[in-house]
């Protein structure tokens, strides 16, 4: 079959002439697209009326808790999951948004609003909305996003700066620079002075005021934003990010890197680049959880409470989980969050307990509970689908 | 025919040991040239070289007048050169098809955006690469494992998977690295034939590596010998077959030599 016509042609065709070939119409495209968002959104919309009525002020908060530990854990597993470097910083990036998103918040409110008081409408309160602080869907509904999101670039800014040297490190080196890192923004914050309170704010430059975040007292006086809606939309965009992400081209570049980097570079995966990108994009959703996390209604912004144990229970989450799994994740986070409220009288023994936790799960199963897969991807979900057909 | 992969003058030693001295090779489109030789002779050696896993120490290689060296890995998968590798590295934990679909990375258009928002384009390339990968596992006659684990394949279906995953890259130079190690006959008979076919089928130029001087002498066109960091014979199998270095290399020095 040396050289005739017949096998000239090659067998199938190329990629990019099939693309075109295969594109479904935009609307199409753009309806399949927006519909987990427009549920997302619908779904924290109906939490943000109904949570408190139904659960009441306490399981509202836990709710917001776990809302917030699925963004961490989510995020994290960006990088110790898809991409299999280890990475003990997460809390560094969370404190970074956090103090982002506190600054724009607490500074911001004083130069638009005149106080630093809350200044949101429907979306951002908190207790039962129907008691408002403030008119619909006023200035704070705008200024809280646009916080959350400016903590999510810095805080990325700083995945990029972090995940520089995995370049050159990898294992337990990098684990090393990811630690150090979240210690020293935890240091560097408490090397802060005092928060101004209002009337000793006017007329000072801005840049004179990124030293007033509170230090080792903590940054208090943040305004109450983070309600229900604003929690529960994160919560679905990182889910549904990650998500995506894994079931593309890029998600399956990040699983090859983190299965055999020679091969994924033989293959022309730019692996140095890809690692750094889950850096950056796992630091953006953290530096978004930090910001939430700072604005919650119960919680005192403290850089000490968000370093190295932090980080540590957020690892705990994507190791139960599996590495690598969105829904083992999630399912993670909400029981971890869980447990130590249920079990509050004895929740110092919490660290022993995950320690524990960590050494039996590294000896009997390393890869977490669900491993790289997702919950339906068991094979009691496959056999339902397939109806009773074993694949 | 222009040459289309050139290596010239290459050497590169580890400390005191000459891996590979002064290898040089011409491969012109449709050539299928078998690379030969003792363990320990420099094969893989050579391979790296090429897919840019080290850098030699002198020489120069060049892929359709570019020069290869000093480019990272990717960048030379991305020139259009593919391999498989000795040790078997396929993506254990993923299913086979996915480790086809990483490989369609390089040849599909995508982006972080469109993959967030899901784009028309983002999901035309997405179902492209698909049903490439599915259309590529079935000439390997993978198909019907497509969802399984590729730890899981047995030892055949592994080096064929990673033939295929090589090949959906879209390679100009596809290097095999021991694709029949392990098999038995009859599937090594099954492998030449799939060599073949694939070299024709994609107008590949292929640079094999293997063990089984059978093997190569069937397939190849013309055979390199090597031998500690040495290239002792060129040429087509039959002549490279009566060399008496390649003897020598391979069996031991003449009986003469050995009493003295």
């Amino acid at each position: 079959m040396a050289d005739s016509p017949t096998t000239t042609a090659r067998p199938i065709a190329s990629i990019r002439a099939r693309t075109l070939q295969l594109t479904p119409p935009r609307w199409v495209a753009f309806c399949r697209g927006a519909a987990p968002i427009v549920i997302g959104v619908a779904l924290a919309v109906l939490l943000q009326f109904y949570a408190n009525r139904w659960f009441g002020g306490y399981r509202e908060k836990i709710l917001i808790d776990i809302g917030i530990n699925i963004i961490l854990a989510v995020s994290l597993n960006i990088v110790n999951g898809y991409t299999g470097q280890f990475s003990i910083g997460h809390a560094g990036f969370m404190a970074v948004g956090a103090y982002t998103a506190g600054f724009i918040m607490y500074y911001g409110s004083f130069w638009l609003f005149g106080d630093t008081q809350f200044h949101g409408g429907i979306l951002s309160a908190t207790t039962d909305p129907r008691g408002l602080h403030g008119p619909g869907f006023s200035g704070g509904d705008l200024l809280f996003p646009a916080a959350l999101i400016a903590g999510g670039l810095v805080a990325a800014l700083f995945g990029f700066i972090v995940g520089l040297p995995s370049l050159r490190l990898r294992g337990d080196y990098l684990a090393i620079v990811t630690l150090g890192f979240g210690e020293i923004v935890r240091v560097v914050i408490e090397t802060t002075g005092t928060v101004l309170a209002g009337d000793e704010i006017g007329g000072q430059p801005w840049y004179r005021l990124l030293n007033r975040v509170g230090g080792p007292m903590g940054f208090g006086g943040l305004p109450i934003y983070a309600s229900s809606f604003w929690v529960w939309v994160c919560v679905a965009a990182t889910v549904l990010a990650a998500y995506r992400i894994k079931a593309s081209t890029m998600g399956r570049a990040f699983l090859a890197v983190r299965e055999n980097e020679i091969a994924a570079a033989s293959l022309g995966v730019p692996i140095t680049r890809y690692k750094v990108r889950a850096f950056v994009i796992a630091a953006f959703f953290a530096g978004v959880a930090g910001g939430l996390f700072a604005h919650e209604i119960g919680n005192m912004l403290n850089a000490g409470e968000l370093g190295f144990l932090k980080s540590f229970d957020i690892i705990i989450m994507v190791v139960l989980g599996g590495m690598g799994s969105i829904s083992g994740a999630v399912v993670a986070a909400i029981v971890l969050t869980i447990l130590p409220e249920a079990l509050r009288s004895v929740s110092e023994f919490r660290m022993i307990a995950y320690a524990l936790l960590l050494i039996v799960m590294m000896i009997a199963r390393p890869q977490g509970l669900l491993g790289i897969h997702e919950m339906w991807d068991l094979p009691y979900f496959r056999r339902r689908r397939t109806g009773g057909k074993t694949a | 025919m222009s040459t289309l992969l050139d290596i010239s003058g290459v050497s590169l030693s580890f400390g005191g040991v000459k891996a590979v001295s002064d290898f040089a090779l011409k491969l012109n489109p449709g050539n299928l040239q078998g690379l030969i030789g003792p363990n320990g002779a420099g094969k893989t050696t050579v391979f790296n070289l090429i897919t840019g896993v080290y850098r030699p120490d002198a020489g120069a290689i060049a892929l359709d007048g570019r020069p290869l060296i000093g480019l990272p890995p990717h960048r030379i998968a991305q020139a259009g050169v593919a391999r498989t590798f000795q040790n078997i590295r396929l993506f254990g934990n993923l299913s086979v098809l996915d480790n086809v679909r990483v490989a369609c990375h390089l040849r599909a258009h995508h982006s972080i955006t469109g993959a967030l928002l899901r784009t028309a384009r983002h999901l035309g390339g997405e179902l492209a690469i698909e049903r490439h990968a599915h259309e590529l596992l079935d000439i390997f006659n993978l198909g019907f494992r497509a969802d399984e684990l590729a730890c899981n394949l047995p030892y055949g279906d592994q080096r064929r998977l990673e033939i295929a995953r090589a090949l959906a890259t879209d390679p100009k130079v596809l290097l095999l690295d021991e694709p029949a190690a392990g098999m038995n006959t009859q599937e090594k008979r099954r492998l030449a034939e799939l060599i073949h076919f694939i070299r024709d089928s994609f107008r590949l130029t292929i640079l094999l590596i293997d063990h089984d001087v059978g093997l190569i002498m069937g397939i190849c066109d013309t055979i390199t010998v090597l031998d500690h960091g040495q290239t002792i014979a060129v040429g087509p199998a039959c002549d490279v077959q009566k060399d008496p270095k390649v003897i020598e290399a391979y069996l031991g020095e003449p009986a003469d030599g050995a009493v003295r």
